[in-house]
């Protein structure tokens, strides 16, 4: 059984590599590269795979996975410049794809007992979302 | 592999009726889409792309490739069109959100390694929204 929980937070980015030219970056990432930065309301949707306690009829405690989400994630990410304020995206270009498999590798690790993450799914508009399920 | 989803829209008109079938038929299966006259709607549709994120743009796929090949096999002929007469699929088959839905996914998969080439990212699936309440879903397990 799979049970998901949505969080928000916005943020500003800047889709630029250093190792594109200006041009290249430019075609790939589109107004998306302005150096400047801009930004988006991000939707986060965590999805958690398991059996329900025969006891508790729960997966897992959704109030320890929303506290959870608050720390590891919202805390992390929520009204900052992610290039500039959230690792890796010193160094990785935080792409909606890449921000789903960071959200992911700081989420996975956390969950114990009969409960797993099954997947992250990250909305950075109505028309664009990426959904990413651990592995390669 | 992850899998990313771009959602675009477009305008058109279509009737819900076979040849195959009674004006009886048509009614009691068709209803109100059966008007001779025809009805239109407000299509969504989300194109699920599935592949590795590229280590350099970290991109699954080129959204603007995604977009040109949306505008140019889906939205571009369909857009302001009546489904039934201006588009040859539907000449001989009902333009319901299923063969719609069947159409665009064969529309997508006959460009796709003409614009992704055959390493690139997979065409995953097609989902078309007719209305919020009306959803149709063709994933590349059905090939």
């Amino acid at each position: 059984m799979i049970i998901s929980k949505k969080v928000e937070f916005s943020a500003a980015h800047i889709c630029r590599s250093e190792q594109l030219s200006d041009e290249e970056n430019e075609r790939i990432y589109g107004a998306a590269a302005n150096p400047l930065g801009h930004g988006h309301n991000y939707v986060v949707e965590v999805a958690v795979e398991g059996e329900p306690d025969p006891v508790t009829g729960m997966i897992l405690d959704l109030k320890r996975l929303k506290d959870l989400l608050e720390e590891k994630v919202l805390e992390v990410y929520d009204h900052r410049l992610l290039n500039r304020e959230v690792p890796p995206f010193d160094h990785v270009v935080p792409t909606v794809e890449n921000i789903a498999i960071d959200i992911w590798n700081r989420v996975d690790p956390l969950l114990t007992g009969r409960a797993r993450l099954h997947s992250i799914k990250v909305l950075e508009t109505n028309e664009l979302s990426v959904e990413y399920r651990g592995g390669k | 592999m992850i899998r990313l989803s771009k959602r675009y829209r477009f305008f058109a008109s279509h009737r819900l009726h076979s040849e195959a079938l009674t004006e009886e038929e048509n009614q009691r299966t068709f209803g109100k889409c059966n008007n001779p006259h025809g009805h239109g709607h407000n299509y969504e549709v989300e194109i699920t792309v599935a592949g590795d994120v590229d280590p350099v743009t970290g991109r699954v796929v080129d959204i603007r490739a995604l977009d040109g090949i949306a505008e140019k096999t889906i939205l571009k002929p369909l857009a302001y069109r009546n489904l039934n007469q201006e588009v040859a699929a539907f000449q001989k088959i009902v333009p319901t959100t299923e063969n719609l839905g069947v159409e665009l996914y064969s529309r997508l998969r006959s460009s796709w390694a003409g614009t992704f080439g055959t390493d690139g990212p997979r065409l995953e699936m097609v989902r078309i929204w007719e209305t919020d309440r009306n959803i149709c879903e063709i994933t590349n397990r059905n090939e």
